[in-house]
């Protein structure tokens, strides 16, 4: 028996394979696929204190082994979220990571203030979305904003922060380090890639907003690079994401150095990816005579 | 939506059995799913893997066009618009198709409709076929205005024929002369709409399915009679069940997803 349970700088997770953030909204829709409770932990779609309309439509195009998103964080604001999904998540028995979202410091302090009194084990702050205007990517290309925000929402939790990183930097491990020093308990990488697709017989943006995020197996090479890198960067653990599919895919990212995985785009090919990787960890382990799935974290051979 | 936990979603891996091209750029696929075939309602749709080729992470999604319980096979008839379908085309008898179903609110004619409207631009036809027999089960007139481009466009009429009931009428429009009236389904559904109502015999439903601009133009003239209309519409869309708000539609309510509280809308509801 494989002992499947990490911890996630504080997250006990029964397993390491949680969800991409807006790839699973807070679980309900899967549940006819997957069992929620037992994932390592559901992350929730990101939240916002009054909610957000997100942006026009087209909002997603396929690409090459990837698709291109540009949805902009629709989300029915905060309390709709302690209202309806929270309760549904906590009678399920899930572990549950909600993705904080703002447009100011402010915002993202005023959703965390708001969630302190319910069922959730962990916070992502998202400082990584490339589609919306403000928060999100734009206060995540610079240490000091990331900083900044990292260190307000610090001041209001004693619950686990995961800082969400976004791959459009030049150097992403000097975001990592930044959130580690200004308290985050750890990292999450990579958000999507900025892109963006066209329509060359109707000489149109395939998106309406013209450009997005890239997501699925087309990015994972850059993912797996940047948690390897910041596996060297920092010493708080590392959520690992970017094109995970398979349970082998989830190993390449734990030998990189992460601690936990999340599963994305491949949700939306696949509505049982969840359970089918945590599945392929396990036999890998089975396979590779691995008694303890931590004993893969960064056991890259190079 | 929440406190909807468990909706009754499956996938089903479904299996190839015919596929064949029915007109130019229209093919007929034929699919062993039976568990499909026993739980879809007409209007609801399924999504198809490309699982013969992994580069494609999106699935597809495909209203049915017919559904038989007793072979197990539901038929969807597809247009070759771009690389999915395009990879579709190659699927031989026996390929193995994972197919998410049944999703969405399909059609909802109020209970009790006695003369309903259905008006299907192109492959809109399809996904009208299963209203119509069921309409027409309950013992409502039905007339059908069906347009496309030219005859050997119109690839659904010998079914709607087939169905050979009295109380159906099938009315048919192209663009090129070929077959029935010249022009547009509208101008069809624009005669019935004002016929019925001078003789005093109101339609009290309409659903339309095709292009956009067509189903706005439908929707238009039903509301000018005032008769319920809902049209089905068709969005990119990624999960398919709800969760990934790829599909959102503007609503006097706020933004729906078409895929699970649509695809078919109450045309009244939409800003479009």
């Amino acid at each position: 028996m494989v002992n499947m349970m990490v911890d996630l700088g504080g997250l006990r997770m029964k397993n390491p394979v949680t969800v991409a953030s807006g790839t699973f909204a807070a679980g309900a829709e899967y549940a006819d696929f997957v069992d929620v409770a037992a994932l390592g932990a559901v992350t929730t779609k990101g939240v916002s204190l009054g909610g957000w309309e997100g942006n026009a439509s087209p909002r997603i195009a396929e690409t090459p082994s990837g698709m291109l998103n540009s949805i902009g964080l629709q989300n029915p604001g905060v309390a709709h979220l302690k209202e309806h999904e929270l309760p549904w998540l906590a009678e399920q028995g899930a572990t549950v990571i909600v993705n904080v979202s703002g447009h100011s410091v402010l915002e993202y302090m005023q959703v965390i203030d708001a969630l302190e009194e319910a069922p959730v084990h962990a916070y992502e702050i998202n400082v990584s979305c490339p589609n919306v205007d403000a928060g999100g990517m734009a206060m995540g290309c610079s240490p000091l904003s990331v900083g900044q925000v990292v260190s307000r929402c610090r001041s209001l939790t004693s619950r686990p922060i995961i800082v969400k990183l976004t791959p459009n930097v030049t150097d992403i491990t000097e975001i990592a380090k930044a959130a580690e020093a200004f308290g985050a308990d750890a990292i999450s990488l990579i958000n999507t890639l900025l892109g963006m697709a066209i329509d060359a017989h109707r000489r149109r943006p395939k998106l309406a907003r013209v450009v997005g995020g890239l997501s699925g197996p087309a990015v994972k090479p850059v993912a797996l690079r940047m948690a390897w890198q910041c596996s060297h960067a920092v010493r708080i653990p590392i959520l690992g994401m970017g094109g995970i599919a398979t349970g082998e895919d989830a190993v390449e990212f734990m030998l990189a150095g992460a601690t936990a995985v999340a599963v994305g785009t491949a949700n939306f090919t696949n509505p049982h990816a969840t359970a089918d990787v945590i599945d392929g960890i396990q036999r890998y382990c089975d396979m590779h005579g691995v008694q303890d799935v931590n004993e893969l974290i960064g056991a890259l051979e190079c | 939506m929440e406190g909807r936990a468990v909706s009754g979603l499956f996938d089903e891996i479904a299996e190839v059995r015919r596929n064949v091209q029915v007109g130019p750029g229209l093919h007929l696929m034929t699919l062993v799913a039976p568990r499909t075939a026993e739980t879809i309602c007409p209007g609801q749709f399924v999504h198809l893997q490309i699982a013969t080729n992994p580069a494609h992470v999106l699935r597809r999604p495909f209203s049915i066009y017919a559904a038989d319980m007793g072979s197990g096979e539901v038929d969807i008839l597809y247009q070759v618009v771009g690389e999915g379908t395009f990879e579709m085309v190659g699927w031989q008898p026996g390929v193995q198709v994972p197919m998410i179903a049944p999703i969405g609110r399909g059609w909802l004619p109020p209970v009790g409709v006695r003369k309903a409207l259905l008006v299907g631009g192109g492959v809109g036809a399809a996904p009208l076929y299963m209203l119509c027999d069921a309409l027409c089960a309950t013992g409502a007139r039905v007339d059908v205005a069906l347009g496309a481009g030219s005859a050997e466009h119109l690839v659904c009429l010998d079914r709607y024929d087939d169905l050979a009931r009295p109380e159906l009428r099938v009315l048919c429009a192209t663009d090129d002369g070929s077959f029935g009236v010249e022009g547009f389904c509208t101008s069809i559904a624009q005669d019935a709409l004002q016929w019925a109502a001078s003789a005093d015999e109101p339609y009290d439903y309409v659903a339309t399915c095709g292009p956009e601009p067509m189903m706005r133009i439908v929707a238009d003239l039903a509301a000018r009679e005032g008769v319920l209309c809902e049209v089905s519409l068709e969005r990119r869309m990624a999960c398919g069940i709800g969760a990934c708000l790829s599909c959102v539609v503007d609503t006097a309510f706020g933004k729906k997803r078409a895929c699970v509280d649509g695809p078919v809308f109450d045309a009244r509801e939409l800003l479009w």
